[in-house]
């Protein structure tokens, strides 16, 4: 790991030197509704700062919402050709991705890389180096430091900043960063360790992950699942906007002789996700799909992987139309 | 085919079989001399009509025989339909082997039970014909296999073949109503021809696969023949989507029904919650 | 609010409702759904300019259709739709009781459909100010800026479906985005299968979306949705006359045929 500082007035010089070298840089952007979205840029300038959080997570740069996968057509031997688009992905950088995000980050690479490690996603994140700020504020709908995480965190950061006083403590922790950094190398200096507290944001703390991964336990058959999800739409708006959430559907457009299979972001609240072609469907209340969700979160993903799943960015809670609350919840049913 | 999951092989209908009504029988051959699949019994694959999607079945034939793979499906939703109408000579799309496989070298020199129904025979039939391929190395043989009619059994010149066999013990059943005039095996659902011929659990495995109801009714007649939950094998079915644990659909709780099966003993079935 | 909260618990404790669906506060101060059964938690709802959720749309939930006896806090956008969805038979299964606040913050007790559709005709909401502004400036762009306006809203479209979830309009067991027999709409999130999907659900609510405008209010892409519906129910009433949700009889413009129709969109 390398300790830098840049000061305020050089970090628009180094992001523009980013695009200059000819990088995507993707970055949060205000948009006319007053939403905040992740966006590719042309310039500092259009980078947004005074927001807690984006409505959406930064996923879709390395698992896009829609995706293709490859492009089929007949020959004329009578078999198909097919093509994929893997070796054209740009060099990407990601500006502007809070602590919880850059955990995110790391759960997608432990996840699509694991087992049957998917060739898309790695093709993509090979490409991208993410470039973090810490939270100087947050709002009720945080929760990082209940699941392992906190506003200073550096895991999943190839570039985490720290806003200091005219200043940024720039803590360099991948060779992805430094090669970043080495752009525009001469607006840094090197520091020694210095603190981030004062800093940092200071969000609830609603559970710790330690009590957590016993209570849940027994989680399963508690009642208070049917209240959990009450208020739940069974639409897909929490999935979407999760950094975390991965589950997709493939589909075939085109005609049988032409076209493209695309693999897009599926959602399991949604009530058709189980459903079988006969009509049978595993879980067909939102009871079912709304626990299924949270005890992949917080307790599945912990036992196939090793880590919590969910990040405590708040998005799911900011965007469900009816504000479902998923610390809330997990802490109603692990009573 | 190590790098992208998600490119199919490319292979060609060797042969349709009309099995029964809405039931067939695909053999598929690689059009890639080089593809080198290879696969075990209880595996299964994605197979793909371009430009209507895909559809998860079962391996149906036995790694045992080379040079082609057989697929058995009912026509029943939009890719499979899809499927029902290509002819000889179509290319489809296969991607697979994936899944668990059954344990089968676990199982040498002991009796094999079969217990399945209707469509649920061709999951088993790569693990019939696997044990048939290497009869010498297993127990005993036998297998209840029954179906609402005689028109709904599956691989009937099959089911003839293994009941000349005198070193496979065949009960073929139909339900009450389902027989034809000519029929001479038992009339009756599978359970109950089961009781009538109860097997042995003594140095025993049994594999039941099918109908939900089936499956329901035969578990209590095995334990009552001393079977334990690990000593019964089963092959669930979900909906499948990109077959390698990614995409979701297929959870059993923290199950992967894609991944971690689609093979699992009975006692791994009643760990998981029951939303399958 | 303590009106609300008493008549609340007493319909609760007499039986006259087994379930009532109203706001409450969560931990952020924010009015959200609730769901309640006992008259002991009545004293949590809430209800004032922030309870913005049409909350007709659970009365479609089977939880909540399983109670029969139901309450529902209201505004009177929420209890337009539910006028609308009487008049479309929907919610025969029911027995509902209306809880909403008039004008001079009185409570006023619905108990019947005949009390609900005096009420919501005395009451009726006109267009939201800033929602007729905007209609006005995308009806006096040209053809193509307009494409462009919407061109640009909808590729924000993941295809969330949190327009149609919250809509108590869209109640179709199964929507025509999951037939996959044939494939009608794409399922991917690509500018053309969003406009696929959103002027086809706008075609399936044109005379019959009541303007709560929940749709574009929660989407989490910020895309202004409400605007396509209210924009053809505006042409739906200049055409065929006819208001959603004013009367029990209701009447759907475009599958009922009076012989003075006009017909001269047909060219």
């Amino acid at each position: 790991m390398e300790l830098k500082l840049i000061s305020t007035t050089d970090i628009a010089a180094f992001f523009d030197g980013l695009l200059k070298a000819g990088k995507v840089v993707v970055a949060p952007v205000l948009k006319q509704s007053g939403k905040v979205f992740f966006k590719p840029v042309q310039s500092f300038a259009e980078v947004a700062t005074e927001y807690i959080q984006t409505t959406f997570s930064a996923k879709e740069v390395v698992f896009p919402k829609v995706e293709e996968l490859f492009t089929y057509k007949h020959n004329e031997e009578g078999g198909l050709d097919f093509n994929d688009y893997l070796d054209r992905i740009p060099e990407t950088v990601i500006w502007g991705l809070r602590p919880c995000d850059a955990a995110g980050f790391d759960y997608l690479n432990v996840f699509f890389l694991q087992e049957h490690p998917d060739a898309y996603f790695k093709a993509r994140y090979d490409k991208t180096t993410l470039v973090t700020m810490s939270c100087s504020t947050c709002d009720e709908s945080c929760f990082c430091t209940s699941v392992d995480s906190h506003p200073g965190d550096t895991k999943g950061s190839d570039v985490l900043l720290t806003a200091m006083d005219g200043k940024y403590y720039v803590e360099v922790m991948t060779e992805k960063g430094s090669s970043l950094i080495n752009n525009n190398l001469e607006l840094f200096t090197s520091t020694e360790t210095l603190s981030k507290e004062r800093f940092l944001a200071k969000p609830a703390t609603r559970f710790s992950m330690e009590e957590i991964k016993d209570r849940i336990q027994n989680a399963y058959d508690s009642v208070e699942w049917k209240q959990a999800s009450m208020g739940c739409y069974s639409c897909g708006a929490c999935a979407f906007a999760c950094p975390t959430c991965t589950c997709f559907d493939i589909q075939d457009e085109g005609t049988q002789d032409h076209g493209k299979r695309v693999r897009c972001w599926d959602a399991c609240a949604l009530s058709q996700f189980t459903k079988h072609a006969s009509g049978h469907n595993p879980r067909k209340t939102q009871t079912e799909r709304r626990r299924q969700r949270l005890m992949h979160k917080f307790k599945y993903s912990v036992e196939n992987l090793g880590i919590v799943s969910c990040v405590g960015c708040g998005r799911c809670i900011r965007v469900c139309p009816s504000h479902l609350n998923i610390f809330e919840n997990i802490l109603s049913v692990t009573k | 085919m190590d790098t992208n999951q998600y490119i199919p092989y490319q292979v060609r209908i060797a042969d349709i079989i009309d099995e029964a009504p809405l039931v067939r029988t695909y053999k598929l051959e690689f059009t890639d001399p080089s593809a080198n699949f290879t696969f075990k019994a209880g595996q299964f694959a994605e197979y793909g009509v371009f430009g209507e999607g895909e559809s998860t079945f079962c391996i149906a034939s036995s790694p045992t025989r080379e040079g082609y793979i057989e697929c058995t499906f009912r026509s029943s939703g939009r890719v499979t339909k899809a499927l029902a109408n290509c002819e000889i000579n179509d290319i489809i799309g296969l991607r697979g082997p994936f899944g668990r496989p059954f344990p089968i070298e676990e199982w040498y020199g002991k009796d094999i039970v079969f217990i399945t129904g209707g469509i649920g025979l061709p999951p088993l039939r790569c693990v019939i014909w696997n044990v048939l391929d290497q009869r010498s190395t297993f127990g005993k043989v036998s297998i209840y296999y029954g179906a609402r009619t005689v028109a709904d059994l599956v691989y009937k010149e099959e089911l003839d073949e293994w009941k000349r066999r005198d070193d496979v013990n065949l009960f073929l059943t139909v339900d009450p109503g389902g027989e034809t005039k000519d029929w001479k095996d038992n009339v009756g659902f599978v359970p109950t021809i089961i009781e009538q011929n109860l097997p042995s659990s003594k140095n025993a495995i049994a594999i039941v696969a099918g109908p939900p109801i089936l499956i329901k009714m035969s578990m209590p007649i095995l334990a009552k023949c001393g079977f334990a939950n690990d000593k019964i094998f089963t092959t669930l079915e979900n909906r499948m989507k990109c077959g390698v644990g990614k995409c979701g659909h297929c959870t059993v709780g923290k199950t992967y029904v894609c991944k971690d099966g689609p093979v699992f003993t009975y006692e791994e079935v009643l760990l998981m919650p029951q939303e399958y | 609010m303590k009106e609300l909260q008493n008549k609340a618990a007493e319909l609760l404790e007499n039986g006259t409702i087994n379930l009532l669906i109203g706001f409450c506060e969560d931990g952020s101060k924010r009015a959200v759904p609730c769901f309640i059964e006992t008259a002991a938690e009545a004293n949590t709802l809430v209800f004032n300019q922030d309870c913005k959720n049409n909350l007709s749309v659970y009365l479609h939930k089977k939880e909540v259709k399983d109670a029969v006896k139901i309450g529902l806090v209201a505004n009177v956008a929420t209890l337009r739709s539910v006028l609308q969805l009487l008049s479309e038979n929907q919610l025969w299964s029911l027995t509902l009781t209306y809880l909403t606040v008039n004008g001079a913050g009185e409570l006023v007790v619905l108990s019947s459909a005949e009390e609900l559709e005096g009420y919501v005709q005395a009451n009726f909401p006109t267009c939201r100010p800033e929602d007729q502004e905007m209609l006005d400036k995308l009806n006096a762009m040209s053809r193509e800026e307009r494409w462009a306006f919407w061109k640009d809203q909808l590729s924000e479209c993941v295809k969330c479906y949190a327009c149609r979830a919250v809509c108590p309009m869209c109640y179709c067991t199964v929507c025509t985005t999951e037939c996959n027999q044939p494939q009608w709409i794409k399922t991917s999130a690509e500018t053309s299968g969003n406009f696929e999907y959103h002027t086809m659900r706008a075609m399936h609510l044109a005379g019959r979306c009541i303007n709560c405008g929940e749709c574009g209010r929660i989407c989490p892409a910020g895309i202004p949705v409400h605007l396509l519906t209210a924009q053809m129910n505006q042409e739906i009433e200049q055409e065929f006359g006819g208001k959603t949700g004013w009367s029990l009889k209701g009447g759907y413009a475009l599958n009922s045929f009076k012989p003075g129709d006009k017909e001269n969109f047909i060219k």
